[in-house]
């Protein structure tokens, strides 16, 4: 067997037996069962069609995720692509690099074990489509999600070698790389002028025909020219028969092997870049953090400035501080983007109609914090999914353990709600220079008064389910403050982000009784009456917390080091 | 234990203030199991673990707070500079004459221009340094160290040489683990070998070639081998 060949199995076997051997411990049996449940009541269940279909597999679908994928490759040009794409474990740097293989062969290696996720996220949005009908047999389906993910992948890495060429050669490297600039401002050009023509198409229509015009515009001329590629790539997936599949398929095979050409003739002297990013990833792997390498890790910045901290006073405030820096050091900001980008779609969709630029703002800010909610948690991780690589230095420092939870939560849940309380009053004050302002004004004003505390209960909440499932099940959550970006990660993501959801939810359950009884005493449309329940269900949602909190500090009592392996 | 596997069984043993007692063992010996048992950071299944007079059970923050455990391996923040560290560590075990230590301290382990710096700015060496300040600005009734010259040049080697031994003067009780055996003959007022998890040999040198007369006029590393079953295998 090739070496590489033999090297990429047995890796990835010996990586999922390593995580297999994990069930005998009851608590991770125990997790298998309920999210084997979960995937299957999610993924599994019988295909639906007529509503269904026409939302997963219609044409504004299709808009949304081709304006995803422009998004996410736009993202790579123009806020610098993931030099992770080019990162090689510590082992490959020593091993491989010195041994006589071409660098054709190790970009071969890297996007051959890309396959591995590209083929689990293929599995999982194979079944979330078949939800949508058997309107494509599920081969076919599948083979059109691995060219899309396989595609995305391999412009990702293209992305990286070229921008390592420019780092290497400068203005030669630019010159060299012209073909790849101009088609990208070729594409950018026409879709942005599409936009912007087309605008009274989409906006101020209401959510409904917001993504109808979008897809109309998207779909006419010009930005038809400059999304044809994209359009190519996406189509097989989106296909509802097998006459138009046959139709989709060889152009998306096209881009495929065009994109496959066009990185392995990729002239970039990549060894420095990789050996870079390795180290760069390397350094934030310590000896328990082996075997993840799917998370996009930037250096923090080495900032010079720093915040104050008092000599004296309670431990765990070290924590909350140390874990401000490191958000301040490793956020990623571009990240926030394509929620804002949502939130400002929803915004126009709702409220751009004559130019009614209060009620834009008002509904483009309520829908980000609500993106916040959902999102949110996946984007800040300054707590304890970091912390548990350094558990070890943890576990030895004189803090209570739940404590040490606290602080951690902490650390995660006061920025992000600082963030939406800013979010809901600017909404507010927004509503109220709005020309259209459905709420009552009362209604509004009991949010805003109550959402200090809610906003902080529900995402104390949120993020203690997610530093839970860190201390509870540290072998099967990635660790760490990288966030996985690639699109051909966002099967797993979606999985991830609706788990979280649903235990949140039932972590709700309690509240809702409460609010529910509460209203049946009072009048809840209100305002002072609306808040009182708000804050009242929030209060019962921290108790939970505060619980939840104090059991996972006796959990992480328990977890060792080897456990996170 | 760790699942069916015993990684290190009946071992009792004690360090007084002022003493070092070096920890020595073949690769697999349950070295690091046992010193990791003693910081805290693994529960022992069985047994008692008191750091100057406060037990892991029964109170492990003040247990924890007496003593510094300095690994093989630093294990620091890499979005902390060096003072950010130590001011970190300072706030977590209430020293509150911080300001006039971090100076003394930066400059003992020649850290002085490197206090903006993160970890992955510094050297292997610097790195394990700041570990090293990390442990001892609190000044530790006991201090565990786990191979702690590793990485460091021979200068560097010389005063951390110079640093375990002052402390131990000054009154903290020392637990040194290396396979390093003339820093541990050349430190160490008492020895603990393990085997495979178990004790083999406890106390002065001179204790134990008194309980294995066979061992009489040996080097420390010919003893060594000998008690750990590896003497054949060296030669």
């Amino acid at each position: 067997m090739n070496a590489l060949l033999y090297l990429s199995w047995t890796s990835a076997r010996n990586r999922f037996l390593s995580a297999f051997r994990r069930v005998r411990s009851p608590r991770y049996a125990a997790a298998l069962i309920v999210g084997s449940l979960y995937i299957w009541s999610f993924l599994f269940r019988s295909p639906n069609r007529g509503a269904t279909a026409d939302f997963l597999l219609g044409r504004p679908s299709e808009t949304l995720i081709t304006l995803l994928m422009v998004l996410t490759l736009a993202g790579a040009w123009v806020f610098g692509a993931d030099v992770t794409a080019l990162a090689f474990s510590q082992a490959e740097v020593s091993m491989l690099f010195p041994a006589p293989l071409s660098r054709r062969q190790l970009i071969g290696l890297k996007l051959f074990r890309a396959q591995v996720a590209v083929l689990i996220n293929t599995l999982i949005w194979v079944f979330v489509l078949r939800r949508g009908g058997n309107l494509l047999p599920s081969p076919l389906r599948a083979f059109s999600l691995w060219i899309l993910f396989s595609t995305l992948n391999l412009h990702r890495l293209g992305a990286a070698l070229v921008q390592a060429a420019w780092k290497q050669h400068g203005r030669i490297g630019v010159r060299r790389n012209r073909y790849s600039i101009a088609a990208f401002a070729f594409i950018g050009l026409f879709i942005v002028a599409g936009l912007v023509v087309h605008r009274s198409s989409y906006l101020g229509r209401g959510i409904g025909e917001f993504f109808t015009g979008l897809s109309d515009v998207l779909g006419s001329s010009p930005a038809t020219i400059g999304l044809y590629p994209f359009h190519l790539i996406v189509a097989p997936t989106f296909a509802r028969s097998i006459a138009a599949w046959r139709v989709a398929i060889l152009p998306a095979l096209g881009m495929f092997l065009l994109h496959a050409l066009w990185v392995m003739r990729t002239d970039a002297a990549f060894e420095d870049a990789a050996i870079e990013a390795s180290a760069e990833r390397a350094r934030r792997i310590d000896a328990f953090r082996g075997r993840r390498s799917f998370g996009t890790i930037t250096g923090p910045k080495a900032g010079r400035t720093s915040l104050r901290l008092a000599a004296k006073g309670h431990p765990a405030l070290a924590i909350l501080w140390k874990n401000m820096l490191c958000l301040r050091r490793t956020v990623q900001l571009r990240l926030f983007i394509g929620p804002l980008a949502m939130a400002i779609a929803f915004g126009a969709a709702v409220a751009s109609a004559g130019g009614d630029t209060a009620g834009f703002v008002s509904v483009t800010a309520a829908t980000f914090a609500v993106m916040m909610i959902v999102f949110g948690g996946r984007l800040i991780r300054n707590d304890l999914r970091h912390d548990m690589l350094h558990l070890p230095m943890l576990k030895s420092l004189p803090v209570a353990a739940s404590h040490i939870v606290f602080a951690e939560v902490a650390s995660a849940a006061l920025p992000m709600a600082a963030l939406q309380f800013v979010l809901v009053v600017i909404s507010y004050f927004g509503s109220l220079f709005a020309a259209r302002q459905p709420i009552p004004g009362s209604i509004r004003l009991a949010v805003v008064v109550a959402s200090p505390i809610a906003v902080l209960a529900l995402n104390g909440a949120l993020i203690t389910v997610q530093n839970g499932m860190a201390v509870l099940f540290p072998a099967w959550v990635r660790l760490g403050s990288g966030v996985s970006t690639g699109v051909e990660a966002l099967g797993q993501n979606v999985l991830a982000m609706m788990a979280n959801l649903v235990t949140l939810g039932i972590a709700l359950i309690p509240p809702m009784i409460v609010a529910y009884t509460s209203v049946l005493f009072l009048d809840a449309s209100r305002g002072l009456s609306l808040a009182f329940v708000l804050v009242v269900a929030s209060l019962v949602l921290t108790i939970e917390t505060y619980a939840a909190m104090r059991f996972l500090g006796r959990a992480l009592n328990r977890v060792e080091p080897l456990q996170t392996l | 234990m760790y699942g069916d596997f015993t990684a290190v069984r009946d071992v009792t043993f004690d360090v007084a203030p002022g003493e070092i007692l070096g920890l020595v063992g073949p690769n697999g010996a349950g070295k690091t199991t046992s010193l990791r048992c003693l910081a805290g950071i693994i529960t022992p299944t069985d047994g008692t673990i008191a750091i100057a007079g406060h037990t892991m059970d029964d109170d492990p923050i003040s247990a924890k707070r007496a003593l510094a455990f300095i690994p093989d391996e630093p294990h620091l923040f890499e979005y902390l500079s060096v003072e950010e560290h130590l001011r970190f560590i300072a706030r977590m075990y209430g020293v509150p004459d911080v300001e006039a230590r971090l100076p003394v301290l930066l400059q003992e382990m020649e850290l002085s221009d490197k206090g903006l710096s993160l970890p992955g700015e510094l050297s292997r060496g610097m790195r394990q340094k700041l570990a090293i300040a990390c442990g001892l600005l609190h000044d530790p009734s006991a201090l565990i160290l786990d191979e702690p010259l590793t990485g460091l040049d021979p200068a560097g080697m010389r005063r951390m040489r110079a640093t375990i031994a002052a402390r131990a003067t000054r009154g903290a009780a020392v637990i040194l683990s290396s396979h390093l055996l003339n820093l541990v003959e050349e430190l160490c007022s008492k020895l603990l070998v393990l085997r495979q998890g178990a004790c083999v040999a406890y106390g002065t040198l001179d204790e134990i070639i008194g309980a294995h007369p066979e061992l009489s006029g040996l080097s420390l590393e010919d003893v060594f081998l000998a008690l750990t079953g590896e003497a054949g295998q060296a030669s």
